[in-house]
């Protein structure tokens, strides 16, 4: 199978964190809508070349948190009513990608003004090009 | 084997995955009430006349294990490795698959060990399908659907002299046999040395798909670090003849870091003593700045160093398995070069 995203060796965060926020990402985008079945464990593992281990921690950790749930016999779906992320979430998810943003601005050299108006100007590109990151990641799990 | 541990009850292995029914009772029946690890390395040493050639070596991989052997040509990987199946008679110390010394019961111990040798001792102008009749008496559970599966998924064809197949299809064959009688341990040496990136891939798709189905342990020794770091779950480094380090590859990660200052931001003499509270392991200085791995990497600590006069500017990046091999063991600052690590000096 094709995973919708690929796993980074030279990101500091363990794999299945890496898997779990990318489904995460791909659930609150729209990109994985309720109810989509999702790969297997097996499938996905295969697919991203990691440890089954791995994608079951995340997966496992996904459905503890109500994004993911299991029907019996039937595979791993995502919830038919997703849970929003809360403010706190919001907050330390948006943080920990700001801070990644700002290292790589300051490598740069470029001045926090410049960062800024980088970040404001990709974002109306963004809401121009018509809000939700549908089309810029196929789900995964297509029909075969 | 008796069975008077039938009663044997709680054997957690499997409850993680999300295993088939099947794998999980192959697993629990045949393990014991106390379950012993199936592989334990107990102060392994091995000795040359006076070369020690592994010096004391202690692991153990607990069920489901996938750990990673790491170590540079001639760091006693192959030693270690030949007495852990029972080939080589250590020392001092001793090597115990699922319990039992592996020396003195090699014959009934390999049944439940899948092994793929570095180079395979296979007869040339056997097919792979002769191998697996040759192969199947030796083992209980012998699985030939799923071997002649494997051969197909790989594309190898089954009435080829393995002499003829190519390195990847001879690698493909030898985990398909190993795979077919369905161990409970698995020995990989170097499985994918020599093959190209499509057989390399192929051949840890299969590996990563009996894991998933059997929650198989494996031990795994390898030069291929940038497909372990996503396998394995521990690794192990060989330097000579001893354990540098046996941790989870995921704390690994996190605690070494390559951190980076501008030559302009401090002197040298003042960043070494900043660096000291992360553990640098070694500091290279030069024109452009001063660099260095750390060991035991700190978000807090390091956004300390990052506000303080000394540190500010500094970056951090974080460093693949490869690197931290490379700078675990690629030894003294002069073979830094040759190792591929660090900058420019």
């Amino acid at each position: 199978m094709k995973a919708a995203f690929a796993i980074d060796p030279s990101d500091p965060r363990p794999i299945w964190r890496q898997i779990e926020e990318n489904v995460r990402n791909l659930v609150a985008g729209g990109a994985l809508r309720p109810s989509t079945s999702m790969p297997s464990v097996r499938e996905l593992a295969r697919g991203l070349a990691v440890n089954p281990a791995t994608v079951a921690k995340a997966y496992q950790r996904l459905t503890d948190a109500g994004i993911l749930a299991v029907r019996r016999g039937d595979g791993t779906y995502v919830a038919s009513a997703p849970p929003a992320l809360s403010a706190a979430q919001l907050h330390e998810r948006l943080r920990a990608e700001a801070l990644r943003y700002a290292s790589f601005a300051a490598t740069l050299g470029a001045t926090v003004q410049q960062a800024a108006t980088a970040l404001e100007s990709a974002w109306r590109a963004f809401d121009a090009g018509g809000g939700a990151p549908d089309q810029a990641a196929a789900p995964p799990g297509d029909p075969v | 084997m008796s069975v008077t541990s039938a009663s044997a009850s709680t054997v957690a292995a499997g409850t993680v995955l999300d295993l088939p029914a099947a794998a999980r009772s192959d697993t629990a029946a045949g393990a014991l009430a106390a379950a012993p690890p199936p592989l334990a390395a107990e102060a392994i040493t091995v000795r040359y006349g006076r070369r020690t050639a592994v010096d004391a070596v202690s692991l153990t991989l607990s069920e489901g294990t996938v750990y990673a052997l790491l170590g540079r040509n001639g760091a006693g990987k192959s030693s270690l490795l030949r007495c852990l199946l029972g080939q080589q008679r250590a020392a001092a110390g001793r090597a115990l698959l699922f319990g039992r010394d592996a020396w003195r019961h090699r014959a009934a111990l390999m049944a439940r060990v899948g092994v793929v040798p570095e180079q395979s001792d296979a007869p040339p102008r056997a097919t792979a399908r002769q191998l697996a009749r040759f192969c199947r008496p030796l083992y209980h559970h012998w699985d030939g659907g799923a071997f002649e599966g494997r051969l197909r998924r790989f594309g190898v064809p089954a009435d080829l002299p393995f002499g003829r197949l190519s390195k990847g299809q001879q690698g493909h064959v030898a985990l398909a046999l190993a795979l077919a009688a369905r161990p409970r341990l698995l020995i990989l040496d170097d499985p994918t040395l020599g093959l190209d990136a499509v057989a390399r891939r192929a051949f840890f798709e299969e590996l990563i798909g009996e894991l998933a189905d059997r929650g198989t342990t494996v031990l795994l020794a390898t030069h291929d670090l940038a497909a372990v770091e996503r396998i394995a779950d521990r690794a192990g480094i060989l330097a000579d003849g001893r354990l540098l380090l046996d941790e989870e590859v995921e704390g690994l990660k996190l605690r070494f870091r390559r951190i980076w200052l501008a030559a302009a931001a401090a002197a040298p003499a003042t960043a070494l003593d900043a660096f000291a509270p992360l553990a640098a392991r070694e500091t290279v200085t030069g024109d452009w700045g001063v660099e260095t791995v750390v060991t035991a990497y700190d978000d807090e600590r390091f956004r300390a160093f990052q506000g303080s006069a000394a540190g500010a500017g500094a970056q951090v990046t974080s460093l693949t398995l490869e690197e931290i091999f490379i700078a675990l063991t690629g030894a003294g600052a002069d073979q830094l070069e040759s190792a591929g690590a660090g900058g420019p000096r």
